[in-house]
């Protein structure tokens, strides 16, 4: 018994010492994002878009002098490995800053972990808002919440139109029960009625059911709050039970996939389907189109804003050391409270309130291809509304 | 008592003491938070092994108790309970809950019993997912059994006091005439009824005991981590790790989970950092060699090979006089 | 009515592909008493493997799930032969625990050979509809239908007519006897495990253009699948077509009903129902 408890506790400082402390020839800021489990596809993107991050920032000479080298660390898709993470990459590698992680369930489970440790966190993906009630100000977050979402698209419709009767379709999980939240708070506000409110049960291949009751109930709008691919499946079982509203409109993610309205994906059915997107390879920030192309050549595919959004982070964290010029987490801290970044491929990042004050955009496919269609200073195209009914399509 | 003159006993109280005291010579906070998941996951173990491994039932849906726990505490402090009463209170619930699941799963055998928890795991997950009270998937935040600067020292001993607790109620049933019952129900359980012992009572006491456990060790569990969501906390793979762990570790035998919970878990935590994406990869295959070739688990097949002391003799069957005490 | 009836013939629809599924496990089950947590993993595998041949080859999805049955039927007699068969006469509780292993490191593998992005196809059939009167359906839906449906009547009458088959329900009667009659135990099972490994690939085929695929996609269909199995009677062929059609009408109904939520916690009530009151499944003989 004595030789396995001694053994037990030799193999544990084994592995913990496995990882050497080289510090002296770079500089480490801690990852923490989903590399396995059911978001593993997310973590790649974030792990893509670093990586893509990393080596310009390294090219141009890294942080203080010194390359930065990234130490990834898995929670597996779930919240309490999030929180380990953060002890390992704060209290044994001792990183200065640390940037996830990808779901709102686990960078929400991570918050307090990390304000306690006194460590400056940069949010990249998490859309939920209670991930922001914390207040602390060790927490920024760069992209824009479920809030943004609900209210920019409610800002689009009622520049377009003004529909009175919206139903909310959203997948049972953190983020579909978040947006619906978010966007049921925002519809009483604006004076729309939600006539239907319909859960489903992702990677399921059939939701006809689900969508007879959203027609039943006969909406203007549809907001789709659809994380994965079953966009695809909504879509075409929106048209085999024959459902037109006038406008489908959805918190981004499924619906804003590079393969939707592709071939690959929904193709025709995905046409004239709005999105809430924080970035597009078109949009109009210096840098958009160039890493699009670098992350093609890269990774063969096309990235969404996830990628990006990661690729953001991790700009801001090296700017945010450069300008403190030390490693202290709280002068980095400081230095992201007052960074002002004007011209990212992510447009300008600023914080407020730990927030990045990023603009929602609204996009609509038309003929397969996405087009910024609100707010009108960056739009690019004019939205098609209503939708064409499915028989005349 | 011959308790004291037990060598094993000193030894026991030795280790016991090392590993209380191991937060006081580790200053760096993340090999205390795996030493306390590793704690943790062995007391779930132990506290699985009463049912899984001294009675035999291969239950998959311990998880239900052990979100039981974690939900039941943040429940029941919104409604104003004290934190630790209300810890008491969410075990008291997943033991009643257990009542009713092994009403209905004991009447089940082999395969359909494991099937049974697994659902019943299953609509827990559901509910909590869909629930208000639950905050539903979106999650609640913990209440905290322990604040300030010593967080993980006091979560950590609190872990090692919950594993001390389930091990003398692993040691007890591996030496009482209730263990005795439940093992003649694990090797044979007609011939066990036959021979006068109330199987389904025996199994039912087994399994309330490890709800009760298991309940507490979510509570700790939930209120480490600080937030919970049903994903997390109510999740099958938390089920299949306890499982895995005592079966790894072998099942029905006193120090199986202990052993389990350390290796499996310094090794998926090693795996983790060290190959990144492929790490589960790494431990499907462990877990396929120690079945292919560790069929008793690590301390069973140790025993088996070297001594037989810690399992009871093949006549421990209780004579049919015996068995009228646990009816 | 015409609403229900529609949602009837939806839930038939997605149920044929679900009888696929819980066949496979049934037939698992049935010879060798072993719960097969890794049948999820393999209708995954089978996915990939069809997704493969559409990817490369260009090869129409309800035509590559055959390909990808048979190479999964090779694939799940090899699993047999080097995992399964060296620990076939232990507890099941270590059965059960090498499936789950099984399904780790497939799901693993699949991740790191295909990466974890999704994945999906998009054929022409699955955009169109056929029509019958006021109801409506996916080509794409019946065309799958029809082959499952294909798949569960073949698989019936194998194993009711011919002589493996025979051998096979032997087994599932009674394991110790059957070898007495000159049945060769290892070869049977081994059949078995393959059929019943190929059947989860076959469905997973059908499913492909109806969904879309990462690693971990076949977690949901292990559940679903012992749902069914459990719903038409444990071991049962039969049992577990029917169970996938009562699973498919189930869901289709609770969605249209009482909403979508629900329709999960349905299925395991039902599941339990039939456990605690008939374990023998729905319209099963008593089993010892």
């Amino acid at each position: 018994m004595r030789n396995k408890a001694i053994a037990a506790l030799g193999i544990l400082s084994l592995f913990t010492s496995i990882v050497p402390v080289w510090g002296q020839a770079t500089t480490k800021i801690g990852v923490i994002t989903s590399l396995t489990g059911s978001l593993a596809a997310f973590g790649e993107a974030h792990k893509n878009g670093y990586s893509i991050a990393l080596d310009e920032i390294n090219a141009k000479g890294g942080v203080l002098g010194k390359k930065i080298e990234l130490d990834f660390y898995d929670d597996q898709s779930k919240p309490d490995q999030a929180v380990q993470g953060v002890s390992k990459l704060v209290d044994q590698d001792q990183v200065p800053v640390l940037l996830g992680s990808y779901s709102s369930e686990s960078t929400k489970a991570i918050v307090p972990a990390v304000a306690q440790r006194e460590t400056p966190l940069i949010i990249p993906t998490a859309t939920a808002d209670n991930v922001m009630d914390s207040k602390s100000p060790w927490i920024f977050r760069v992209c824009a919440g479920a809030n943004d979402y609900a209210k920019a698209t409610i800002g689009f419709l009622k520049a377009n139109g003004a529909p009175k009767k919206m139903a909310i379709v959203y997948e049972n999980t953190n983020f579909g029960q978040s947006n619906m939240k978010a966007m049921t708070a925002a519809a009483k506000e604006a004076g729309i009625e939600l006539v239907a409110v319909e859960s489903y049960e992702a990677k399921s291949p059939d939701y006809k059911a689900v969508l007879q009751r959203v027609k039943q109930a006969n909406p203007d709008v549809i907001y789709f709050c659809s994380y994965l691919l079953d966009a695809t499946t909504l879509m075409r079982q929106t048209r085999e039970v024959d459902l037109n509203p006038k406008y489908y409109t959805s918190a981004g993610t499924g619906f804003a996939a590079a393969e939707f309205p592709t071939d690959k994906g929904a193709g025709k059915n995905a046409d004239y389907t709005f999105s809430v997107s924080q970035w597009l390879p078109s949009a109009k920030w210096a840098g958009s189109k160039e890493f699009d192309a670098e992350y093609f050549k890269r990774f063969k595919t096309h990235p969404q804003y996830h990628a990006m959004q990661a690729y953001a982070a991790l700009r801001v964290a090296a700017e945010a050391i450069n300008n403190a010029k030390s490693l202290e987490p709280a002068k980095i801290r400081d230095a992201i409270k007052n960074i002002s970044m004007t011209s990212t491929p992510f447009g300008p990042i600023k914080f407020e309130n730990g927030q990045n004050q990023h603009p929602v955009l609204i996009t609509q496919i038309q003929s397969g291809q996405y087009h910024v269609v609100f707010p009108p200073d960056a739009a690019e195209a004019k939205p098609i509304i209503p939708a064409p009914v499915w028989s005349k399509r | 008592m011959s308790l004291l003159k037990s060598w094993k006993f000193w030894v026991s109280l030795i280790i016991l003491l090392v590993w209380a005291w191991v937060p006081w010579f580790i200053r760096n906070n993340y090999q205390l938070q795996v030493l306390f998941r590793i704690t943790l996951f062995a007391a779930l173990g132990l506290a699985w092994n009463l049912v899984g491994g001294y009675a035999g039932q291969l239950s998959l849906g311990h998880v239900a108790f052990f979100g039981i726990g974690a939900y039941g505490l943040a429940i029941f402090t919104q409604m104003g309970v004290p934190v630790w009463i209300s810890a008491i209170l969410a075990a008291i619930v997943s033991t009643a809950v257990a009542a009713v699941i092994g009403a209905i799963a004991f009447r089940l055998r082999g395969p359909y019993f494991t099937l049974a928890t697994i659902a019943f795991a299953e609509v827990l997950r559901l509910a909590a997912t869909n629930l208000n009270v639950t905050g539903g998937a979106i999650g609640l935040t913990m209440p905290a059994l322990f604040v300030g600067r010593t967080f993980w020292r006091s979560f950590y001993l609190a872990a090692v006091a919950l594993a001390v607790i389930s091990f003398l109620a692993n040691y007890w049933a591996s030496r009482s005439r209730f263990g005795y019952y439940l093992m003649a129900i694990r090797e044979d359980e007609d011939t066990a009824g036959a021979v006068g012992i109330n199987t389904a009572r025996c199994k039912l006491y087994a399994l309330l005991m490890s709800a009760f456990l298991t309940a507490l060790a979510g509570a700790l569990y939930g209120s480490a981590f600080q937030f919970i969501v049903p994903d997390s906390i109510l999740t099958i793979d938390i089920s299949i790790q306890i499982a895995i762990i005592t079966m790894l570790g072998g099942a029905g035998t006193l120090l199986g989970p202990i052993v389990g919970a350390v290796l499996l878990l310094t090794a998926s935590e090693a795996f983790k950092n060290q190959f990144q994406e492929s790490h589960l990869l790494i431990y499907g295959v462990l877990i396929v060699l120690v079945v292919l070739f560790l069929p008793e688990g690590i301390v069973g097949g140790l025993q088996h090979r070297f001594r037989k002391r810690l399992k009871p003799p093949k006549d421990a069957k209780p004579q049919p006089a015996l068995g009228g005490a646990a009816q | 009515m015409v609403r229900f009836l529609q949602a009837c013939a939806d839930g038939l629809l997605t149920g044929a592909l679900y009888a696929v599924i819980g066949m496979g496990l049934a037939l698992i089950f049935g010879v060798m008493r072993i719960v097969n947590f890794a049948h999820g993993a393999f209708l995954m595998v089978g996915m990939y493997a069809t997704y493969v041949l559409f990817d490369y080859f260009k090869l129409n999805p309800y035509i590559g799930f055959l390909p990808a049955g048979i190479a999964l039927f090779i694939f799940g007699y090899l699993v047999y032969m080097a995992l399964i068969r060296p620990i076939r006469d232990r507890s099941h509780f270590m059965q059960i625990l090498m499936t789950m292993g099984i399904g780790l490191i497939l799901t693993d593998a699949a991740q790191l050979i295909f990466k974890a992005d999704y994945r999906q196809t998009n054929i022409d059939l699955i955009n169109r509809s056929v029509h019958l009167g006021p109801f409506g359906a996916n080509a794409a839906e019946v065309l799958s239908f029809a082959i499952a449906i294909a798949f569960v009547v073949g698989l019936r009458s194998f194993v009711v007519r011919s002589r493996t088959g025979q051998a096979l329900r032997a087994i599932s009667q009674n394991a110790e006897i059957a070898p007495l009659m000159g049945i060769n135990l290892v070869r049977i099972q081994g059949i078995s495990f393959a059929l019943g490994t190929a059947l989860a690939g076959i469905a997973g085929g059908l499913l492909l253009p109806r969904l879309y695929l990462f690693p971990g996609v076949g977690e949901d269909y292990t559940t679903k699948a012992f749902v069914m199995v459990v719903l038409g009677g444990m071991g049962s062929i039969e049992g577990a077509a029917f169970g996938g059609l009562v699973l498919g009408l189930s869901e289709s109904l609770t969605s249209l009903y009482l909403g979508n939520q629900w329709a999960l916690i349905i299925d395991f009530v039902l599941f339990l129902l039939v456990l605690s009151f008939k374990p023998a499944g729905i319209f099963g003989r008593q089993r010892a």
